[in-house]
């Protein structure tokens, strides 16, 4: 095994595993809510196509942009020309934005751009793949995060500084970043077709400032976050952060269309202080065909809390490289088959079932992984 | 194709690779062979420990019909043997002791087509749980009492695959009432992942645990219901170096808590025991 990487998730799990079974009991609410939300999420994907629409028109209302793409060269000629050249780009987390490349190809197009996460932003100055769905940068030490500022960007940090340290020097150069960035691009928890509203979950307040200080904000969202109501989406936020280990959640941002204000006569009028503009992208790449499926549909109400990964041996011993990135660990092996068509990763399943215990949505993980198995098995045969 | 080859072996040697069928059935004497309920052993604490060597030779699976005389050289050690043969008869103890009758079906025994199911070849493993259902059925058997986990698994799942499928199967540890420790050594138990977060099981073995008097030390993130490490074994037909890897680093978490590790599967054991010698089956540690 990696020694770094043991060191690192060692340190995590001892960290995360207690306090989300600790927040589970204190605020048992939270159980109610994630089944109601299972619930929710059924019904939205037995039915998706229609509730794509339906999300569509309710941006259109709120005065935002809503597109619906298929496939990732869809998705970046979209954004880029969204975005145009020459423009300082900021990203909130948003996984699938990496799924589709958007942040290398907007580069490419002569942009500078910039991860916010600090997990992302430090994969971004690595240039590695992410190893955790909602801790990108898992497999890194504090010592290693030092070395990695002290390297690519010169900050005067060394192995003994503290973690406060470290953040504090990724606070002050993104600060200046945020403030002349042109366009912020997030992802979003989920997305309420009845009004149209994106609502994301945070801690780190670098999404509340992607969405609200750069004149445009583009949302890029895979169609299986699509929830029937507000009510559904904020519950979403509730239960993701809650299993991912910080709760209550320090912020969570619920997004409307760009911004707007009656104040004068109250005639409601575009942009107040937030964004002039608001994008909103709906994304398949494989989605809609697995929602067709009764058995690969359950990988859809997966909410990327993470929870998954630090239970199961398989992501551990593996060094977090299990699966297509993003998208690693046990919900990484059913989404590598259902986004990129890979089926290997599921063949590494060991069904220790830990996975499935601890998923708030429920999601039989090790069913589903073994029906990967049987449609690659086929497959070959 | 892997799971064909491995279909073919079962209906050549009605096992997945070509092995000696004595090996499985000379454990047992005095076993009436006539009986509704029946003792099913699947021959796998009988061949736990060939498995290592036989997923050597999954890579070169195509040409594995060729080995097919491997069968009569490789054999389990005879040390091996003994052990696993030692622990079936204290099955049979315990269960006679409990009250229970039951036959078995020596070398008529078929496997259960476990390994199937779990490497997802489920068209295989359906046509094959309906002959063994078939066979059952014929044999006039009601009753099925397993020993290990994989095969309680595997016959559990017929009845998604078989139409009102009438023959109970229960394992051995639902029918354990009194048990006592034979000696008071502590133990860190190593779950079954199957027995644990499949088959709702995970309590009934522990309470006899508890209730022989043996004594077990506990940590939430080693031996917690959803913290628990697999011992690797299922993917070793496909991965053997994972397979180790997920072994060898749950050695090290369980030897932190204690040096005896408690096992309730014959793969458990046979897994963890490259890595580690001081490891019992539970059925060595009670009567
Ligand atoms: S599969 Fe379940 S536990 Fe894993 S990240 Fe998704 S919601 Fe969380």
């Amino acid at each position: 095994m990696n020694q770094e990487w043991d060191i690192a998730i060692q340190r995590t799990i001892n960290n995360n595993v207690p306090r989300v079974s600790k927040i589970l009991k204190e605020h048992q609410y939270i159980l109610e809510l994630a089944k109601k939300l299972r619930e929710a999420k059924l019904k939205i994907l037995s039915n998706l196509e229609e509730y794509i629409e339906q999300t569509l028109e309710s941006v259109k209302r709120t005065g935002g942009n809503a597109y619906f793409v298929k496939d990732p060269s869809e998705a970046r000629e979209l954004v880029g020309k969204i975005v145009g050249k020459g423009k300082i780009v900021v990203f909130g987390k948003s996984m699938v934005a990496y799924e589709l490349g958007i942040r290398k190809y907007l580069a490419q197009l002569g942009n500078e751009v910039w991860e916010t996460d600090l997990g992302e932003f430090l994969i971004q100055l690595a240039d590695e793949p992410p190893s955790h769905i909602i801790a990108p940068a898992i497999h890194m030490t504090k010592e290693r995060v030092a070395k990695l500022l002290k390297e690519k960007l010169g900050f005067d940090v060394s192995e003994n500084s503290t973690h406060e340290e470290l953040v504090q020097k990724v606070r002050e150069f993104l600060r200046n970043k945020f403030l002349s960035a042109n366009v912020g691009i997030t992802g979003a928890n989920a997305v309420a077709a009845d009004v149209g509203s994106i609502v994301l979950v945070e801690n780190e307040g670098n999404i509340r400032m992607s969405t609200v200080v750069p004149p445009v904000h583009i949302a890029i969202v895979g169609v299986e976050k699509i929830v029937p109501t507000l009510e559904d989406a904020l519950n979403e936020a509730l239960v993701q952060a809650a299993y991912a280990g910080l709760y209550p959640p320090t912020y969570i941002n619920v997004t409307s269309g760009p911004s707007s204000t009656g104040d004068i006569e109250m005639k409601r009028v575009s942009p107040a202080h937030g964004p002039k503009e608001f994008h909103l992208i709906l994304v398949d790449n494989g989605r809609i065909k697995a929602s067709k499926d009764e058995i690969l549909r359950e990988a859809l109400l997966c909410i990327r809390c993470g929870r998954c990964h630090l239970h199961c041996p398989v992501y551990r011993v593996l060094d977090g490289m299990w699966g297509d990135a993003p998208y690693t660990g046990p919900m990484g092996a059913m989404w590598s088959y259902i986004i990129y068509g890979d089926g290997k990763p599921a063949t590494y399943c060991t069904h220790s079932g830990n996975c499935k215990e601890v998923c708030p949505m429920k999601i039989n993980i090790p069913k589903v992984l073994e029906y990967i198995k049987y449609l690659e098995n086929k497959k070959q045969s | 194709m892997l799971g064909k080859l491995i279909y073919e072996n079962l209906q050549k040697y009605g096992f997945p690779y070509p092995i000696d069928k004595h090996i499985c059935s000379s454990w047992a004497k005095d076993i009436p062979k006539q009986s509704s309920t029946i003792l099913y052993t699947s021959c796998m604490y009988q061949t736990a420990s060939l498995s290592e060597i036989y997923s050597k030779f999954i890579p070169y699976a195509e040409k594995l019909s060729a080995f097919s005389f491997l069968g009569k050289y490789i054999k389990p050690k005879k040390e091996e043997l003994d052990r696993a043969y030692k622990i079936l008869n204290r099955i049979v103890q315990l269960l006679k002791r409990n009250g229970i009758e039951f036959g078995y079906l020596y070398e008529e025994e078929p496997y259960s087509g476990a390994i199937l199911l779990e490497l997802g070849f489920l068209d295989e493993f359906s046509a094959y749980a309906k002959s063994v259902y078939k066979f059952f059925k014929e044999k006039g058997i009601k009753r099925i009492i397993t020993v290990d986990p994989h095969t309680h698994n595997a016959l559990t799942r017929y009845q998604e695959f078989i139409d009102k499928m009438d023959i109970e199967v229960v394992n051995y540890l639902e029918l354990i009432k009194d048990a006592k420790a034979i000696s008071d050594i502590t133990f860190v138990v190593h779950d079954s992942c199957l027995y644990s977060r499949f088959l709702n099981l995970r309590d009934k073995y522990r309470e006899i645990i508890e209730k022989s008097g043996i004594k077990t030390i506990e940590d939430e993130l080693v031996t917690g219901n959803d913290t628990a490490f697999c011992c690797g074994s299922p993917i070793k037909p496909i991965n053997p170096e994972l397979s180790d890897k997920i072994a060898k680093a749950r050695v090290q978490q369980l030897t932190k808590l204690s040096n005896n590790i408690l096992v309730v599967c014959p793969m458990c054991y046979a897994n963890l025991s490259k890595h580690h010698e001081n490891i019992k089956d539970l059925t060595e540690v009670i009567e």
